[in-house]
C-alpha cells in the first residue's frame, strides 16, 4: 500500500472518531451520575440538523456547534424530566428521544423554504496549526492537520477524565451515580446533579451531531448519523465508563468507519455493504466479549446506581 | 418539601387508569403537534381534518391504514413480549428484514404450481425460524453472558439492512431480478403472494389479529405467561421461586425475533410482493416499540394503537397535498411516545395536592387494592 495512501485514511479515521468522542464523553458524565440516557442517535440527529442551520445562517463554526450542542441540552433535559423527575423506565425514556430527535430533526429540515435538504454548508473549517507543522511527512495530516474541534476534542478528554477523578465535582456525581442515597444524606442534591450531568451528555451529542453535519458531511440528510449515537452508546460500556478508554474506542470505530475509503484506494475489493456492517459487528462482539469476561467485567464496572431512579421518600 | 404538589405511590391503578393516561396522553401529544404545526406557519385544524380524512374516512382509506397496521401489530407484539419480561428486544427493524429475506428466498424457492396455503405457510415458516435465529444472536449472549440486548439487537439491525442491500444493490443474488435495469428483487408467484381482502388489504391482518390473540391467551392464561410476567416484575423472585430466566430469555426474545420475522413476510409477500429494501426499510420495527410502549405491553391494546399509528402514517403522504411535509408524521410518532412514557408516571403515582395528604396517610393503600394486587 501506498504510504500516503495510509496516512490520509488515519487523518480521516482522526477525524471520523471526533462526532464519536463527544458524543461518548457526554454520556460517559450522563452515566456516571447515574442516569442511563440511550437517546444519544436522537440527540446527535438534532444537534446536526441545528448545528447545520445554524452554521448556513452565520457561516460561523462556532455558532453551529454551540447550536448543535443547546439543542441537544433540549432534549436531553426532556430525558431528564421523564427519567429523574417522573422516574419512568429510562430506557423507554431513551428511546423515545430517538424517536423524538429522529422525528424532529426530519421535520425541521424539510420545513421553511427552501429547506435545508437543499442547502450548501457555508461553514468553513480550517486547520488549527501553522502550515509548516501540517507540511511534515506522515505526522502533519495526522496529528497537526486538523481543525480546533478535534484538538478541543482530546482536551476534553484529559479535562473530564481529571473533573470526574480528582475534584469536588466529580466526586458528587461519582458519589451521586453509585450511591445516591448517602449522597443525598452527605447534602448532595440528587436531581441537581442528574439534570446537569445529563445536559452536559447532550451538550456533548449535540456538537457531535453538529460537527458530522458543517464539517465532515456537508449536507443535512434525514436520519444522516445513520447508527453513530448508538456505537457511541456501545463505547460507553466497552469503555468501561473511562473516558481515555473512549477515546481509544471512538479512533478505533473512526478506523473502521474509514476502512472502506482505504481498502478503496489499495484495490482491495470487498463490497462497500460489507464495509458498512463492520462497526457495528465489532461493536455487537466487543459488547459480548466484554460481558463475557467476568474479571474485566468486575473492574470497569458499571455505576451502581445506573439507571435507577432515585426517590427520596422510598429511601 | 416545599412544593404543593403531593405524589404517592398507587399501589394498583384501575382500569380507567391504565387506558385513560395513554389516552390522555395521546390527546396530549396531538395538542403539542398542533401547537408545533401553527408555529411552522400551517393550520392545524386543516392538517388534522386532512389526515383523519385519508386514513380513516371510507373504506378505501380504511382498508389502506388496516394495510399498513398489519406488519405494525407484528412487530408491536413483537416488541410487547419481550417487553414484558424487560427484555428490551430493539432489533424488531433487522428481524423483519431477515424475515423478508428468508420468505422471498422461500417464496422464489418452491415451485410455482404448489398450493397457495402450503407456499405461504411455509414461507412464514421459514421467515418465523430465520428471525427467531437472527434474535437469538442477542439472546444466546443475554442469557449465559448478560450482555445488554438493547445494544446487541440493535447493531445486528444495521447488519441486517446492509446484509438486505447487499442482495439486491451490491451483487447479482438469487433474489435480485437480473432483466431490470434498476436494481429490484424477483417477483414472488402468484401463489406466493397473500390473497387480498380488499384493495390493498390482504390476509396478514388476519394472521396478525390472531396472533395478538394467541400471545394475549399465552401470556395472561397460561403458567408460561405467568412466569415470563413474574421475571418482569421481579427476577430474582422469579429464580428463588424456581423459574429458568435463562430458558425464558432464550424463548421470549426467539418468539419476539419470530413475530417480527412474520411482520416482513406479511410485507413481502402482501405489498412489495418481491424483496425491495428501500420498500420494506420503513422504520416497521422501531415503529413497533412505540406502539408497545403506548399498549403497556398488552397483546389486545397492541392491535387499536397500531391502527391509530397506521392512520398517522398513511395520511402522511395526502398532507403535501396542502402543502405540509411528510416529516410531520414522524414528529407526531415521537411526540405520543413522549407523552405516554410520561404518563407512566401518572399511573404509577397519585398527584393531587398537598391537602389530600391527610386522607392518604390515614387510609394507605386500600385492602381491596392490595387484594386485587396479590391476584393479578
Amino acid at each position: 500500500m501506498n504510504e500516503s495512501v495510509l496516512v490520509l485514511s488515519i487523518a480521516s479515521a482522526v477525524v471520523a472518531s471526533i462526532p464519536i468522542l463527544y458524543a461518548a464523553l457526554g454520556e460517559i458524565i450522563t452515566n456516571r451520575s447515574g442516569v442511563m440516557n440511550l437517546g444519544v442517535e436522537g440527540m446527535m440527529l438534532v444537534g446536526a440538523v441545528v448545528g447545520f442551520w445554524a452554521g448556513n445562517e452565520t457561516g460561523s463554526l462556532t455558532a453551529a456547534l454551540i447550536a448543535g450542542g443547546l439543542a441537544g441540552v433540549g432534549l436531553a433535559l426532556v430525558h431528564a424530566l421523564l427519567a429523574v423527575t417522573l422516574r419512568v423506565d429510562q430506557t423507554v425514556s431513551g428511546l423515545s428521544l430517538v424517536i423524538v430527535g429522529g422525528g424532529f430533526s426530519s421535520f425541521v429540515g424539510t420545513s421553511g423554504e427552501p429547506g435545508l435538504l437543499s442547502a450548501p454548508n457555508e461553514v468553513e473549517v480550517n486547520p488549527l496549526l501553522p502550515q509548516f507543522m501540517q507540511d511534515l511527512p506522515a505526522v502533519g495530516p495526522i496529528l497537526f492537520g486538523h481543525d480546533i474541534v478535534v484538538y478541543a476534542g482530546i482536551i476534553a478528554v484529559f479535562a473530564a477524565t481529571w473533573i470526574l477523578n480528582r475534584t469536588a465535582t466529580g466526586l458528587s456525581l461519582r458519589a451521586v451515580g453509585e450511591d445516591p442515597a448517602a449522597a443525598d444524606a452527605a447534602g448532595i442534591s440528587v436531581i441537581r446533579t442528574r439534570y446537569a450531568a445529563t445536559a452536559i451528555g447532550g451538550f456533548g451529542a449535540g456538537i457531535g451531531g453538529a460537527y458530522l453535519t458543517v464539517a465532515i458531511v456537508g449536507t443535512w440528510q434525514n436520519g444522516l448519523t445513520a447508527g453513530i449515537g448508538w456505537i457511541a452508546v456501545a463505547l460507553v460500556i466497552l469503555a468501561g465508563w473511562r473516558p481515555w478508554l473512549a477515546l481509544v474506542g471512538a479512533l478505533a470505530f473512526g478506523g473502521l468507519n474509514g476502512l472502506g475509503f482505504t481498502l478503496q484506494l489499495a484495490q482491495v475489493d470487498v463490497p462497500s455493504d460489507f464495509l458498512k456492517m463492520m462497526p457495528f459487528i465489532a461493536a455487537y462482539l466487543v459488547v459480548i466479549l466484554v460481558s463475557a469476561n467476568p474479571g474485566r467485567a468486575r473492574r470497569l464496572a458499571a455505576p451502581a446506581a445506573l439507571a435507577q431512579p432515585y426517590a427520596r421518600e422510598a429511601r | 418539601m416545599t412544593s404543593a404538589i403531593q405524589v404517592t405511590p398507587r399501589g394498583y391503578a384501575g382500569p380507567g387508569v391504565r387506558f385513560g393516561v395513554p389516552f390522555l396522553a395521546l390527546v396530549f401529544a396531538l395538542v403539542v403537534g398542533a401547537v408545533i404545526l401553527r408555529i411552522a406557519g400551517n393550520d392545524p385544524a386543516e392538517a388534522y381534518r386532512t389526515m383523519f380524512d385519508s386514513s380513516l374516512n371510507g373504506w378505501t382509506s380504511i382498508t389502506r391504514t388496516l394495510a399498513l397496521a398489519t406488519p405494525l401489530i407484528l412487530t408491536g407484539l413483537a416488541a410487547a413480549v419481550a417487553f414484558q419480561m424487560r427484555v428490551y428486544n430493539i432489533g424488531g427493524e433487522g428481524q423483519l428484514y431477515i424475515g423478508a429475506i428468508a420468505g422471498s428466498w422461500v417464496g422464489l424457492l418452491l415451485p410455482e404450481s404448489m398450493s397457495a396455503v402450503v407456499m405461504l405457510s411455509a414461507m412464514i415458516a421459514v421467515g418465523a425460524v430465520a428471525g427467531a435465529a437472527w434474535a437469538l444472536l442477542a439472546a444466546i449472549p443475554k442469557a449465559f453472558f448478560n450482555a445488554d440486548e438493547i445494544i446487541t439487537t440493535l447493531m445486528l439491525n444495521f447488519v441486517a439492512l446492509s446484509l438486505m442491500n447487499y442482495l439486491i444493490f451490491g451483487s447479482l443474488s438469487f433474489w435480485r431480478d437480473p432483466k431490470r435495469t434498476v436494481p429490484g428483487g424477483k417477483r414472488l408467484p402468484d401463489s406466493a403472494i397473500m390473497p387480498s381482502l380488499s384493495g390493498r388489504l390482504h390476509i396478514g391482518i388476519i394472521i396478525a389479529v390472531v396472533a395478538a390473540m394467541l400471545l394475549w391467551w399465552l401470556l395472561r392464561r397460561t403458567s408460561w405467561g405467568f412466569q415470563v410476567r413474574t421475571i418482569g416484575d421481579s427476577p430474582r423472585a422469579a429464580r428463588y421461586s424456581g423459574m429458568s430466566v435463562r430458558l425464558k430469555t432464550l424463548t421470549v426474545l426467539g418468539m419476539s425475533g419470530a413475530l417480527a420475522a412474520i411482520a416482513g413476510v406479511s410485507e413481502v409477500s402482501g405489498v412489495t410482493k418481491g424483496l425491495e429494501p428501500r420498500a420494506l426499510a420503513t422504520d416497521i420495527g422501531f415503529t413497533g416499540i412505540i406502539i408497545a410502549v403506548v399498549a403497556r405491553n398488552n397483546p389486545l391494546g397492541v392491535v387499536p394503537v397500531s391502527v391509530f399509528l397506521a392512520a398517522i402514517a398513511t395520511s402522511g403522504s395526502r398532507l403535501q397535498s396542502i402543502g405540509i411535509e411528510v416529516e410531520v408524521v414522524y414528529l407526531l410518532q415521537g411526540l405520543i411516545f413522549l407523552t405516554v412514557t410520561a404518563g407512566e408516571f401518572f399511573v404509577s403515582n397519585r398527584v393531587g395536592l398537598r391537602a389530600e395528604r391527610r386522607a392518604e396517610a390515614d387510609g394507605g393503600i386500600p385492602p381491596s387494592a392490595e387484594l386485587a394486587r396479590g391476584v393479578s
